[in-house]
């Protein structure tokens, strides 16, 4: 057995700048382990994992799956005919269905890899690792507008207030790090349900979502909030925390032995911690020039540089040991970047804006040997109609079929599952609805998403309600 | 089994003043405390707390969480309630007066149905009906059947929850697994809720409102307006009357003309001045024929980041023609976009620049449209414009079908005489005066404010059961009723035209119902003493825990109700007991028999709540604004995104959004609105920690401290640290205390200090970790 730490294991347990704390913190993280007081410590998941974190690449608005994987010659072929569709939007409306224009995709597509996967010209980057990929073509969800659909894809319901995805697990696994969050997401939105897409909702506020930035800022800002003080010298700061520990021991001292007491203790501590290790981890000053130009960053392409360097901490974050990282392109509109209800062409700005980040994301996840237990995930709220909105110049909503993509953590690779029909409107075949995705996630990330449940309200809560069903026919 | 000795006196002090009014006692009210030898000080003060305002700030707080008090729907799109601030002062306000708990249930749920003897009183229980709109709902779902048994629903769980202590909801779906409440007995009460108006159907709907009503003297004065109104339109019409028979006519041709007043332009007009402008524009008036003093346009640059937006405020409802202006010209785009986001999307027109505009040489109709009431939006870009010079000038929504002519009122036409021309430009100068005087009058009308209210719909009905809850799926026909299971008499038959929200209210607010006062009981004991006699306070149903003490509960609950149901003897009574007054510290004997003091042979510590927090802050940093009541939300606000929280008033006071509350609530484990929560979590993370150490505002406020403490004159520093701790943690310190404290303020004996901080920031420290403290962070 190799005694050594690996360097991730390295990282993990010191978030940088602990080097010499390494050993006894994984000693005493793994103490903790075992008795389960702290709600964060990593616990071992109730069968075997394939994937130990997550990092879900958020498509806000909503791509459409016929201009970028699902490729349909029919489209070509009855480009401007009128056809009777059941559009969602109108259907929930009006009850009625109509006839729509069919809209042939302004992008060409080629088949890549061994797999011989369709991608369209949006993603030439992305292109180039369909082998590492797997397809979900037959994706279907709940909710027609962005508000609902949005809130669905990250809580599995529209309406009601329930835990973010990323909550479950970490309220299933732990951390992995004691100076980092355990779920983190990167720059989100304010709108279409805003925070609640990582909240905790009923489960123990340890297990919410850290925002570090927020959507329309840029990504060379990002920080978690109050992270830093620059009204107070760093010599005061360090006084008046030492003052603290005074108080709060003598304060303790009356109590022995009180835990509640302690917890607090230790959030503080925890907090000093993260003033200095947090800031290292989003640093991306030291990453080797290569590294940063696979993501886009330095390359000359303004488009890329933002998400870009979102990417790269993520992996940054991963590899410290955070167990779920969301990378979100995302704006605050009520009409969300991938919303091209007109002007179609616009996909091509946001595919410029996230090919090469994400396929850096993938390569470089890949180099270091972190794909292997790494699960990402890419997708949006719901798909676009394969038809023209009003006639117009534009798709609209479509949550009937789309498309996502995984990669790593478990999942078979250069591999497609599931169809829409001729058009690309409907799933017909290997349908998976968002909660089969949410359980699914969970399964990969060694859990059952049946039993992974919370008492609250005096019943016990669920990730998937009562529904999902895990998608064995992707499980590598 | 030993119950703890009695707390030290101040001890108790400090825990009734955050009990009751959420404030810290002032050093002057704590010293005051401590030498009152009176036998009855204690009962004193605390008949003084319950009189004092602050007292509904604080309870009315506690019940806000109750009913998930919000000032917006939350949810996707979220939209503000500007008037939800009219139900929280409802709330105060019954806390101050002692509202009987029965009478303030049945206002809640039913006082629009409920008599009442003057306006003020109708205002009162109309502003209460709030309580069934306030839940966060999706106005934006568009299948409209489930979007208002989803509102019914939400409407359920919360009266089950806040007043019964029951899990309704689950009983939509399918029998309750737990709960005898069969489905039948979920659709009998959501009739009666069916037959309430509650929503109001748009593409994004929204929740029913009612115009607030006017006392008197307020319609006197609204009919005298009117009045004034009525006879200043009439002289107006006069003046155009003469100003058309010397020869003025209307016409919308602005050839040969530069620049068009906007206030000539009947409609909603916003220029280019009033526009939102992205990216780089420049100001021109090189063509003629715009509106105001100048069009921009975008120099051909940039294209793809130019945008300007128009945001017309349209006053109802309805349907409008889109109108935009330009001055045209040959090196202009063709095909300039215009997106129009409205009721049912959005649209884009391309506008061909280079042609004169069709209307009188200045604007280009661009369609008809449904708006909602509110701001809209209109958007000129230079998307795609690679064939010439956007130019962005003024939009003007004008109501569908309204006549075009006399969209602009010319002055004068060319080839009068002098005198002619002079005669007419006079009677327009007399037109222009009426215009703007009528304006003026009409605007200074006294605004009648919508209250978020709710009436029994027009037509009341049973309704059907749904199958799995799915709106679509009918099962049988349910007459409107109450939960059988928790019923202690029949159900009236309902009288045609009527709701049956009155009677259900009176169902629940019965004494003899098995309840609704145990409820109510446990929650002001769970405020008092931490924990609830039943520890889950909203589920006093068989997933609920059972009471420690059933007797105890029982007691008090009949007593509630046989003292009118008030609220404040309760509350006396308990902060006035034994139980209250005990000490919180734990003995390693009790500990090993009872751990959870289940017996209470000790008081429970308590954490204190975020408002307490922030309002002490404020309180000792002399910041706290103590207005009472009233509107909160920043004028001009139209989504809670990037609200920012600026207010010093008390925490009550600050705006409620579900989707964007201010940092201090959020960390410090306030109620989340998005569900109905009669209890708060206490956690303990690192966000907390952060907020206290760093957080801008703590700077602020324990500097603005220091200043004010520095300010006033004291003997020694001793002194003044003492007088600092009695202001944060309502004691003086500890000798431990004392010592870490002077080695902040006098390190080393002043002399080898290496810090160069000044006198006031190292008080700012010692705040600051006062106000981080255990002591300061638990109410002991």
């Amino acid at each position: 057995m190799n005694l050594m730490p690996s360097r991730r294991q390295a990282l993990q347990s010191i978030g940088c700048g602990f080097g010499m704390l390494a050993a006894s913190a994984l000693a005493q993280r793994e103490a903790r382990a075992a008795k389960p007081a702290n709600p964060l410590a990593a616990k071992l998941p109730p069968f075997a994992a394939r994937a130990k974190r997550v990092i879900f690449v958020f498509m806000q608005g909503g791509p459409s799956q016929v201009d970028t994987f699902d490729y349909k010659a029919k489209l070509r072929q009855l480009d401007g005919e009128m056809q009777t569709f059941d559009d969602a939007r109108v259907l929930a409306k009006t009850k009625e269905i109509k006839q729509h224009r069919v809209f042939e995709s302004p992008w060409k597509f080629k088949r890549y890899g061994e797999c011989g996967q369709h991608v369209s010209e949006l993603f030439p980057h992305i292109a180039e690792h369909v082998d590492d990929l797997c397809f979900l073509k037959g994706m279907h969800t709940d909710g027609v507008a962005h508000g609902p659909a949005t809130l669905f894809l990250h809580t599995g319901s529209i309406n009601l207030v329930r835990p973010s995805v990323g909550s479950w697990v970490l309220y299933g696994l732990g951390t992995e790090n004691d100076n980092l969050p355990g779920f983190v997401t990167l720059q989100p939105s304010m709108g279409n349900g805003g925070p609640r897409n990582y909240n905790n909702a009923f489960l123990p506020a340890v297990y919410q979502g850290t925002a570090v930035g927020r959507a329309g800022t840029p990504a060379t800002s990002a920080q978690i909030r109050n992270l830093r003080n620059e009204l107070v010298t760093q010599e005061d700061q360090r006084k008046q925390f030492e003052a603290l520990r005074e108080f709060n021991a003598a304060q303790l001292a009356d109590r022995p032995g009180d835990q509640e007491l302690e917890a607090v203790i230790n959030s503080y501590e925890l907090a000093w911690r993260m003033q200095k290790s947090v800031p290292d981890i989003l640093d991306l000053g030291g990453e080797p020039e290569h590294i940063q130009r696979m993501y886009g960053i330095g390359v000359g392409n303004q488009a890329t540089e933002d998400f870009g360097r979102q990417c790269l901490m993520a992996r940054r974050l991963c590899e410290a040991g955070v167990r779920y990282v969301q990378v979100n392109y995302s704006d605050n509109g009520n009409n969300p970047r991938w919303d091209q209800h007109s002007n179609l062409e616009k996909h091509a700005d946001h595919a410029l804006a996230t090919d090469q980040p994400v396929a850096g994301l993938l390569a470089d996840l890949k180099q270091r040997g972190l794909l292997e237990d790494t699960l990402v995930w890419w997708g949006g709220e719901f798909g676009r109609t394969p038809y023209a909105q009003a006639n117009g110049t534009g798709r609209d909503h479509n949550p009937y079929g789309f498309t996502m993509f995984l990669a790593g953590g478990g999942v078979k690779s250069g591999f497609s599952y599931g169809e829409t029909d001729e058009f690309g409107h409907h799933a017909i075949t290997g349908k998976v609805h968002m909660h089969d995705w949410h359980a699914t996630l969970l399964h990969l990330m060694g859990m059952n998403h049946e039993e992974l449940t919370f008492m609250h309200d005096g019943r016990p809560f669920r990730l998937t309600d009562v529904h999902g069903e895990v998608v064995t026919e992707i499980l590598a | 089994m030993t119950p703890n000795p009695d707390a030290d006196r101040l001890v108790w002090l400090r825990r009734l003043y955050f009990d009751l009014i959420g404030l810290p006692p002032s050093p002057e009210e704590i010293e005051a405390f401590a030498g009152d030898e009176s036998p009855v000080a204690c009962e004193t003060l605390v008949d003084r707390l319950l009189n004092s305002k602050h007292f509904g700030e604080r309870w009315g707080r506690n019940w806000l969480d109750v009913v998930r008090f919000a000032e917006s729907s939350g949810g996707g799109r979220t939209l503000l309630f500007p008037d939800a601030w009219r139900f929280r002062d409802y709330v105060i306000d019954s806390f101050n007066r002692d509202l009987p708990y029965d009478q303030f249930l049945t206002q809640q749920i039913a006082g629009d149905l409920l008599e009442c003897k003057d306006t003020d009183q109708r205002v009162r229980y109309l502003t209460a009906t709030a309580f069934l709109l306030l839940g966060p709902i999706n106005y934006e779902m568009q299948d409209k059947d489930i979007l208002e048994m989803d509102i019914v629903d939400e409407q359920l769980d919360t009266i089950g929850k806040a007043f019964m202590g029951m899990t309704i909801g689950c009983a939509r779906c399918h029998d309750h697994k737990f709960d005898p409440i069969p489905t039948s007995d979920y659709y009998a009460m959501a009739g009666i809720f069916k037959s309430t108006r509650s929503v109001i159907h748009s593409n994004v709907s929204k929740w029913n409102t009612t115009p607030l009503p006017r006392s008197a003297a307020e319609q006197a004065d609204y009919e005298k307006h009117q009045q004034s109104i009525a006879k200043l339109e009439d002289e107006l019409k006069l003046a155009k009357m003469a100003w058309s028979e010397a020869g003025g006519k209307p016409q919308n041709d602005v050839s040969g003309l530069r620049a068009v007043d906007p206030a000539r332009v009947n409609g909603i007009v916003v220029d280019d001045a009033m526009a939102e402008i992205v990216g780089d524009w420049t100001e021109s008036t090189h063509t003629a024929g715009y509106l105001g003093k100048q069009y921009i346009h975008d120099a051909s640059e940039d294209r793809g980041a130019k945008r300007v937006i128009f945001r017309p405020a349209v006053p109802h409802a309805g349907r409008y023609q889109v109108l935009v202006s330009y001055s045209a010209s040959s090196n202009r785009s063709k095909k300039v976009p215009v997106k129009i986001e409205h009721a049912d999307g959005h649209d884009v027109v391309r506008v061909n620049q280079k042609q004169r505009p069709s209307i009188g040489g200045l604007f280009e109709a661009l369609g008809d449209f449904d708006f909602e009431q509110g701001p809209s939006l209109i958007e000129i870009s230079n998307q795609g414009t690679t064939d010439g010079v956007v130019i962005a000038d003024a939009v003007v929504l004008v109501p569908a079908g309204q006549e075009l002519a006399g969209l602009m009122r010319q002055a004068a036409e060319r080839m009068q005489s002098e005198d002619e021309l002079a005669r007419i430009k006079q009677l327009d100068d007399e037109v222009k005066r009426l215009e703007v005087k009528l304006k003026t009058l009409r605007k200074s009308v006294p605004q009648q404010p919508a209250l978020m209210a709710t009436v029994d719909a027009a037509a009341t009905t049973d309704i059907h059961v749904a199958i799995r809850g799915q709106a679509h799926l009918k099962g049988d026909l349910v007459p409107r009723g109450v939960l059988g299971a928790a019923s202690w008499g029949t159900f009236p038959a309902l009288s045609k035209g009527t709701s049956g929200r009155k009677e259900l209210a009176q169902w629940i607010s019965h004494p003899q119902h098995p309840l609704t006062a145990r409820v109510m009981v446990n929650r002001i004991w769970y405020w008092l003493m931490g924990r609830g006699l039943v520890s889950t306070v909203d589920n006093f149903g068989s997933m609920g825990s059972l009471p420690s003490h059933p007797e105890l509960l029982d007691h008090l609950a009949s007593q509630f109700v046989q003292q009118d149901w008030s609220i404040k003897r309760l509350i006396r009574a308990i902060v006035l007991s034994r139980t209250y007054r005990m000490d919180s510290k734990s003995t390693p004997e009790a500990v090993a028999i009872d751990p959870e003091n289940r017996w209470y042979w000790r008081m429970n510590r308590k954490r204190l709540p975020a408002e307490a927090i922030r309002d002490s802050l404020l309180s000792v940093a002399g910041d706290l604004d103590l207005t009472y009541g009233g509107s909160n939300i920043k004028a001009g606000t139209s989504i809670e995104y990037g609200y920012q929280f600026t207010s010093t008033r008390r925490s009550v006071y600050v705006p409620v959004f579900r989707n964007h509350l201010p940092e201090v609530f959020e960390v410090f484990d306030f109620a989340d609105p998005n569900t109905q929560s009669g209890s708060r979590t206490a956690s303990a993370v690192a966000s907390q920690s952060l907020w206290m150490m760093n957080h801008p505002n703590v700077i602020a406020r324990t500097e603005q401290a220091a200043r004010q403490l520095l300010n006033r004159s004291f003997a020694s520093d001793e002194e003044r640290i003492r007088f600092a701790h009695l202001q944060v943690l309502s004691r003086p310190p500890t000798e431990r205390e004392m010592t870490v404290a002077t080695s902040l303020i006098v390190p080393n004996g002043a002399l080898e200090d290496s810090s160069s901080a000044s006198s006031v920031q190292r008080y700012a420290m010692l705040y600051r970790v006062l106000f981080q403290c255990l002591a300061f962070r638990y109410l002991d």
